[in-house]
C-alpha cells in the first residue's frame, strides 16, 4: 500500500514557482524555468510587439523580454525592488523573460490540489491559464506556457 | 557490418568524387586525349565503386562499377572519347546523383535499377572490344576473365615497374651480393575479399618463410591499412626457387593469383657490403611508407588505380557545429575585453597605470587576431558552390539551343560557410537567366557582328570586407523601354512616374516581386519567381545586387556579400539614452550639417552634399523614440551607402568605433527589419543594430 502511495504521487506532483502579479497569485511549471534574475535595464526594441519589453543580456546571450501584464491586458508594469525576469526555456523557440512583480515562493501540488479550467472562457485573462491550484488558502493561476510564447492577434 | 556510422563521410566523399568526375568529364569534352585526366577520372569512379560496395549500396556500386569499366577502355585507348559518350556519362552522373540523394533523404539507395544507362555503358565497352551488342552479365564475366589474362600478357607492368628508391636498390644489391635471388611478385586478391588486408598480410607471413621481403608496393603501411586496389607487388629475397614462394602465396585463401619473376638487374651501384644488413634492411623498409607518396607519383601505371588519394591536402574535416561553437566562444572573449576595455577608460584614476593599458592594447589584438583566424577557418571557397555551373552551362546550351560558354574567374575567393551554403540558388538564378533571356539567338548574334558562341561570366573578388560576385554576358541587355511597358500595364508605376525614372530606377523595377521578364515561360526561368527571390536571398545574407545593362551589349549583375556574418565593425552611435551600431562597412562619411542648410525636395528633407542630394533620415521618428524638446542647431549626419544610394542618419551623438558581435533578436520578437540584431556592449548594455538596407 504505502509503495502504491509513492508512486501516484510521484507521478501527480508538479513543482511550481508561485510569482505575484497585481494582487494575484500566479505559477509557473518549474520545469519550464531557467533562471530568475533581478530586474534590470531592458533595451527596447522599436517596433517591435507592444507586449515585448525589449531584450536584456543574460551572461553574454540576448534574452527578449515580455510584459505578461501588458499581453494580459492589465496595467502597466511598475518596477520595484521585487521586479523579478522569469526566464523561461522553451525547446524551439530559445530562452524568454516574463516580467513578475514578486517572486514569492515555490509550491508543490498534487493534481487534486489542480481544478482545471476550461479554454472557452472569454476572459482574455483566462486563456493563459490552464489550472487554479489550492494550496492551503490561497489560490494560484497556473500559467500555461504555451499560451504565454504564442503570438498574441491584435 | 554497420556501416551506418560512416554514412555522413559517405556522402560527402561521394559528393566530392562527382564533383572531380563531372569537372573531369566537362575537361575531357575538349580534351579527350588528356591522359591525366583519364587517370583522374578512372580514380574518382573507382574510389566510387569502392565506397558503394563498402556501404553496402549495390545499386550504385553496379552503375559505378560499370562506368569505371568504361574509363578502363578509355584508358587503354580501346575507346575514344566521343560526344555520345560524355552525354552518357553525365546521365551516369545524374543517376549516382540520384542515389545519393536517396541516400541523404531515406539511408537507401532505393530501388531504381538504371538498366538503360547500364546497358549502354556495357554496349560502350562491346564496342569497343570489337562485339556484337551483349548483356550486362556477360561483359561483367568478361572483365573478370580479363583480369587475369592481362596478368599474364601484363603482369610484367606490376612488379617490373616499380621504380625503386636509392634505399631499396641498394637493399636488393645486398641480397644479391649475399648470394640470395630477388624475385618480384604481383598478388591478385580475389574481387569479393573483404579483408584484404588481412589476406596481404597472410600472404607475407607465407613468403616471409622463404626469405626477406624487400620491398612493397604500395607500402607496408598501406597495405595494412587497405589502401590497395586488388593487387599489390612485393620484392622478397630468397634462397628458394620462385615456383615455391608462389605456390606458398598461392594456398593463402582468397587470392586470385600470384605472378612472379626474378629480377635481375639492379641499377643502384652496391655501395658497401652491410655486416648489419639485416638490420639495415629492416630499416629501409620501415622508410618505405614515408616514401610512397612520392613513389606513388612517380609510377602511376604500377599499380591500378590507388584506392586512396595519393598526394591529399593535410587538412581535418570538422563539423562546422564546432566551429560555431568556436566562433562563438571567441565573440564572448571580444565582448569581454570590451568590458575591459571601457573599465580602463572609464575609471581613469585606479587603473591608470600605464602597464595595464598596455596589457589591454596587447589582449585587444590578441582578440582581433584570434577573430580572425576562426573566421577564416570557417571561410571556404566559393568553388564548391560555382563548379557545378559549367556543367549546368553545357546542359542550358543544349536544351536552349544556343552555343554559349561559361568563363569563371576567382572560384578559390573565399567566403564563410554559412554564406558559402546559400548563395549557390541566387547565383544559379542569375547564370540561368543570362543564358535564357540575355543571350540573343544565333541568327540575332550574326545580325549584330557578335561571335557565335555567347559569353557567360562569372568573376568572384575580394573587396575590403566584402565579396563581389559578378554574372554578366554579352547578350542582349536590358530592354528598359519593354520593362517600362510592362511595369505601367501591371500597375506598379503610373505612366507619369515611369517617364520620370531614370534608366537605373527601371532596371530595379526587375526586382520586384512577380515581375518577370520572360515573353514565353521556359523550363530555366520566366516563373515570375526571378529577381526579387534572388534579391531576397542576398539581402537575407547581408549584401545586396545591382545590375548595369546596356541594350544590345549585354548585362552585368553585381552581387555584393560580407565576409562573414558574426563579427563585424561598427559605428556605435547615441540617440537619446539608447545607443545603435551602424556597420561600418556601409558608412561613407560623418557630416556636420547646420539646420539652416537642410532643403526641402518633395516634403522630404534633403541635404546638398559636395553636389549630391541626399535625403535625411530622422533615426528618432523611424525608430518612434521621444522627440528632443530643442533642436540644435548642427545635426550630426552618419552618411551611408547602399550600393550608388546615398542615406544621411541623423543622431544625437557619436560614440565612436567598435568591433561587435552580431547576436541575433531569437525568434519572439518579429515584424522588425530596420533591426538586424543586437550586441552586447563593454559595459553589458545591449545595443541594436540597424539595417542600413532596410533604412533607405
Amino acid at each position: 500500500m504505502a509503495e502504491n502511495r509513492i508512486e501516484t504521487s510521484e507521478k501527480d506532483i508538479k513543482q511550481y514557482i508561485v510569482a505575484r502579479i497585481g494582487n494575484e497569485k500566479y505559477g509557473v511549471d518549474i520545469g519550464y524555468i531557467d533562471n530568475i534574475v533581478r530586474m534590470q535595464k531592458i533595451t527596447r526594441v522599436p517596433k517591435s510587439q507592444a507586449y515585448f519589453k525589449g531584450i536584456i543580456n543574460l551572461r553574454g546571450e540576448i534574452v527578449p523580454v515580455m510584459s505578461i501584464r501588458t499581453k494580459m491586458g492589465l496595467e502597466d508594469d511598475v518596477f520595484t525592488n521585487a521586479t523579478r525576469i522569469i526566464i523561461l526555456k522553451i525547446e524551439e523557440k530559445g530562452s524568454l523573460g516574463i516580467i513578475v512583480d514578486e517572486v514569492c515562493e515555490v509550491v508543490t501540488l498534487t493534481s487534486e490540489q489542480i481544478d482545471p479550467v476550461g479554454n472557452d472562457a472569454k476572459n482574455t485573462k483566462d486563456t493563459f491559464i490552464n489550472g487554479i491550484g489550492k494550496n492551503g488558502d490561497s489560490l494560484i493561476s497556473l500559467f500555461e506556457i504555451n499560451a504565454i510564447i504564442e503570438e498574441k492577434e491584435q | 557490418m554497420d556501416v551506418s556510422q560512416y554514412l555522413e563521410i559517405f556522402i560527402d566523399e561521394s559528393a566530392e568524387h562527382l564533383q572531380t568526375l563531372s569537372d573531369c568529364i566537362m575537361t575531357l569534352e575538349n580534351e579527350p586525349d588528356n591522359k591525366d585526366t583519364i587517370n583522374e577520372v578512372f580514380r574518382a569512379a573507382h574510389s566510387l565503386k569502392g565506397m558503394a560496395g563498402t556501404m553496402g549500396f549495390k545499386r550504385m556500386q553496379h552503375l559505378t562499377h560499370d562506368m569505371e569499366n568504361v574509363f578502363q577502355e578509355v584508358r587503354s585507348d580501346k575507346i575514344k572519347v566521343d560526344s555520345s559518350m560524355i552525354d552518357l556519362l553525365f546521365e551516369c552522373l545524374d543517376a549516382i546523383e540520384g542515389y545519393l540523394d536517396n541516400i541523404k533523404a531515406t539511408s537507401d539507395e532505393g530501388t531504381e535499377d538504371n538498366e538503360i544507362i547500364i546497358k549502354s555503358l556495357n554496349d560502350f565497352i562491346a564496342k569497343a572490344n570489337g562485339q556484337a551488342v551483349s548483356e550486362a552479365p556477360k561483359t561483367q564475366e568478361e572483365e573478370k576473365a580479363a583480369a587475369p589474362e592481362s596478368k599474364s600478357g601484363g603482369e610484367s607492368e606490376n612488379y617490373s615497374d616499380i621504380e625503386l628508391t636509392d634505399s631499396e636498390q641498394k637493399a636488393i644489391a645486398e641480397a644479391k651480393t649475399a648470394g640470395n635471388k630477388v624475385y618480384g611478385l604481383t598478388v591478385f586478391i580475389q574481387k569479393e575479399c573483404l579483408l584484404k588486408a588481412a589476406r596481404a598480410f597472410l600472404v607475407f607471413r607465407a613468403v616471409e618463410e622463404f626469405g626477406q621481403i624487400l620491398v612493397y608496393r604500395p607500402s607496408s603501411q598501406d597495405i595494412e591499412d587497405e589502401r590497395f586496389d586488388l593487387d599489390f607487388s612485393i620484392y622478397i629475397s630468397s634462397a628458394e626457387s620462385l615456383d615455391k614462394i608462389i605456390a606458398a602465396a598461392k594456398n593463402v585463401s582468397e587470392i586470385e593469383n600470384v605472378v612472379g619473376g626474378e629480377i635481375q638487374t639492379v641499377q643502384a651501384p652496391v655501395e658497401e657490403k652491410a655486416v648489419e644488413e639485416k638490420q639495415e634492411v629492416a630499416a629501409k623498409t620501415e622508410t618505405a611508407p614515408a616514401q610512397t607518396a612520392a613513389a606513388t607519383g612517380k609510377a602511376p601505371a604500377a599499380k591500378k588505380a590507388p584506392a586512396g588519394k595519393p598526394a591529399t591536402n593535410r587538412t581535418v574535416r570538422v563539423d562546422i557545429e564546432k566551429l560555431d561553437a568556436l566562433m562563438n566562444q571567441v565573440s564572448e572573449l571580444i565582448i569581454a575585453k570590451n568590458s575591459l576595455v571601457s573599465i580602463s577608460s572609464s575609471e581613469g584614476g585606479s587603473f591608470a597605470s600605464q602597464s595595464f593599458h598596455d596589457q589591454i592594447e596587447y589582449l585587444e589584438r590578441i582578440t582581433t587576431n584570434l577573430h580572425e583566424s576562426v573566421m577564416k577557418v570557417r571561410m571556404v571557397p566559393i568553388e564548391s558552390v560555382v563548379n557545378k555551373f559549367p556543367r549546368m552551362i553545357r546542359d542550358l546550351s543544349r536544351t536552349l539551343n544556343k552555343k554559349m560558354e561559361l568563363v569563371m574567374t576567382g572560384e578559390d575567393t573565399e567566403l564563410d560557410r554559412t554564406v558559402v551554403d546559400q548563395i549557390g540558388d541566387p547565383l544559379q538564378h542569375l547564370l540561368r537567366n543570362s543564358a535564357d533571356h540575355g543571350l540573343e539567338d544565333a541568327a540575332l548574334r550574326a545580325e549584330r557582328g557578335k561571335p557565335e558562341t555567347g559569353t557567360i561570366t562569372l568573376n568572384a573578388y575580394q573587396e575590403g570586407n566584402n565579396v563581389i560576385i559578378q554574372v554578366g554576358d554579352d547578350g542582349n541587355g536590358i530592354d528598359t523601354e519593354a520593362v517600362k511597358s510592362k511595369a505601367i500595364e501591371r500597375g506598379i508605376v503610373t505612366a507619369e512616374q515611369a517617364d520620370a525614372m531614370s534608366q537605373k530606377e527601371i532596371v530595379n523595377l526587375l526586382f520586384l516581386p512577380s515581375f518577370s521578364m520572360a515573353k514565353k515561360i521556359t523550363d530555366i526561368s520566366g516563373r515570375g519567381v526571378g529577381l526579387d527571390v534572388v534579391k531576397s536571398n542576398i539581402e537575407q545574407l547581408g549584401g545586396d545586387v545591382e545590375v548595369t545593362t546596356k541594350m544590345g551589349v549585354g548585362s552585368l549583375f553585381t552581387v555584393r556579400l560580407p565576409l562573414t556574418l558574426a563579427i563585424i565593425q561598427a559605428l556605435m552611435v547615441e540617440i537619446r539614452d539608447e545607443k545603435y551600431a551602424i556597420a561600418l562597412g556601409s558608412i561613407e562619411t560623418i557630416e556636420d550639417v547646420p539646420i539652416s542648410d537642410i532643403k526641402y525636395v518633395q516634403a522630404n528633407e534633403v541635404i546638398n552634399l559636395r553636389g549630391k542630394v541626399i535625403p535625411l533620415i530622422r533615426l528618432d521618428r523611424i525608430l518612434d523614440i521621444e522627440p528632443m524638446e530643442q533642436e540644435p542647431e548642427n545635426l550630426i549626419v552618419v552618411i551611408v551607402k547602399r550600393g550608388d544610394n546615398f542615406a544621411g542618419l541623423v543622431v544625437d551623438n557619436l560614440m565612436g568605433q567598435q568591433e561587435i558581435v552580431i547576436k541575433s533578436l531569437g525568434k519572439y520578437i518579429n515584424g522588425n527589419k530596420l533591426i538586424s540584431g543586437a550586441t552586447i556592449l563593454g559595459d553589458g548594455e545591449v545595443a541594436l543594430i540597424l539595417d542600413v538596407n532596410t533604412l533607405m
